[in-house]
């Protein structure tokens, strides 16, 4: 198989009891890639995550990670790994600098400059008990764990859900120097579009146990738009565009929310009905509330 | 000058993809003499940290700043802002680009109600007034 793909699903389906989750699906994160994966609560983001890392035995189709089988992960894959989950849970009797130096003992690469660089940064101090730690804590100390050993493929479930936005920023600047070298690949999932928009160069949209949209972060922010149409004579109600993800039409007015919008489509748009389009630009936020069809009117 | 990523504005959630962002404020630094020619530009690495965006999104933003002849690649340094930046498109391809902008304008125009002879007026009138 391709050496550059690090993590690929095909098919891949879970359910619980009889309720499925993950619905055929499909997916492929090549080396470099800083990947950001959205959906709604309980769409299943992070039962996607440990389907992927083989802590959930999958109920169709397959995965891959590193060339493997998850479910049966080499040693050697697992010290290429860094993974956060979404509750981080340490031994409580244990100090900071034991749980570093107890889970640095299992990898034969720690970067102990590296997680005393964090730990400063971060202002976590050495000697405190992980017991009575904050959540945002144990998630800095997660994350400390999870970097510390620079691996090539970081997985992290909603890594600053409970960092406050100086935490979180320096957050992101350690992500970005730690994948810089754009050997290191990065799956993180996220409710916080602004931080996906800076630090992601795909984004992941899963809803219904699918991908709903898997691309370039900027070919996304290029080809999805929101046009306001006005046209000299009164539209059909039959008025239609190509890709487009709601049509709202009364009078001389149209809104569309389209995915693929590019200039001769406008020019073809503009000429066929005397229009006079203005095209807005969208966020990801605001392309997230389209594709799940939530009137987003401004 | 210093050549620190100071005067860089990143707005993550605009709508408009963040290399694009930055490829218009070099472009608007270097128009307004901000920038001037021979000066380096924010490295990469720099850039992306103080920012806190994606590395790969920076060189995408200079690499084409680059392949228009804003930027060019100094081997060692960084990269510079071009000497002389001339017009390296032809009038045909400057007209194209203006052509979006004016069939918005005609749309308008005729949706007014204005005639052909009318609308023309209006861009005479305007080009006088940018002139005197």
């Amino acid at each position: 198989m391709n050496d550059n793909v690090i993590v690929e699903a095909t098919g891949l389906c879970r359910q619980f009891g009889k309720t499925p989750v993950l619905r055929g699906l499909n997916l492929s994160i090549e080396r470099g890639m800083v990947v950001g994966l959205l959906g709604t609560n309980g769409c299943g983001k992070s039962t996607l995550v440990k389907c992927l890392l083989g802590l959930l035995r999958l109920s169709g189709g397959s995965a891959r990670l590193f060339g493997e089988d998850p479910w049966t992960l080499s040693g050697a894959a697992k010290a290429r790994l860094g993974y956060v989950p979404q509750d981080v849970k340490l031994y409580p009797w244990m100090t900071v600098s034991q749980v570093i130096a107890y889970t640095a003992a299992f990898y034969p690469r720690w970067d102990f400059q590296l997680s005393e660089e964090l730990l400063q940064r971060w202002d976590l101090p050495r000697d405190r008990r992980v017991g009575p730690m904050s959540p945002g804590q144990m998630q800095k100390l997660g994350l400390i764990l999870a970097l510390g050993h620079r691996p090539e493929l970081l997985v992290l479930d909603e890594p600053v859900a409970a960092l406050d936005p100086i935490a979180r920023r320096e957050f992101l600047k350690s992500l970005l120097e730690v994948t810089q070298d754009e050997q290191h690949t990065v799956l993180f999932s996220t409710h916080i579009t602004s931080d996906l928009e800076r630090v992601a160069s795909h984004v992941a949209l899963l809803k219904d146990g699918k991908l709903a949209l898997f691309d370039d972060l900027d070919a996304v922010k290029d080809r999805v738009k929101r046009l306001r149409i006005t046209t000299a004579q009164p539209l059909p109600g039959s008025f239609a565009i190509a890709g487009a993800l709601r049509t709202e039409v009364e009078g001389t007015t149209a809104l569309v929310a389209a995915t693929n919008v590019n200039e001769p489509m406008l020019t073809e748009l503009r000429s066929r009905w005397q229009a006079d389009i203005v095209v807005e630009n969208l966020n990801l936020e605001e392309i997230f509330l389209e594709l799940h069809q939530q009137p987003a009117r401004s | 000058m210093s050549n620190l990523p100071l005067q860089f504005e990143i707005h993550p959630s605009s709508g408009v993809p963040i290399f694009r962002q930055i490829m218009d404020q070099v472009r608007a630094q270097v128009a307004s003499g901000r920038l001037k020619p021979g000066e380096l530009v924010p490295s990469v690495r720099q850039m992306a940290i103080d920012l806190a965006v994606n590395m790969m999104t920076v060189s995408k933003a200079y690499s084409r700043l680059e392949a228009e002849g804003i930027l060019e690649r100094d081997r060692g340094t960084g990269m510079r802002v071009r000497a002389v930046t001339t017009l390296s498109a032809s009038v045909a391809d400057r007209q194209l680009e203006l052509r979006e902008l004016v069939e918005h304008m005609v749309t308008r125009g005729l949706q007014l109600g204005l005639t052909d002879e009318q609308i023309a007026a209006v861009v005479k009138t305007v080009l006088k007034e940018r002139r005197s």
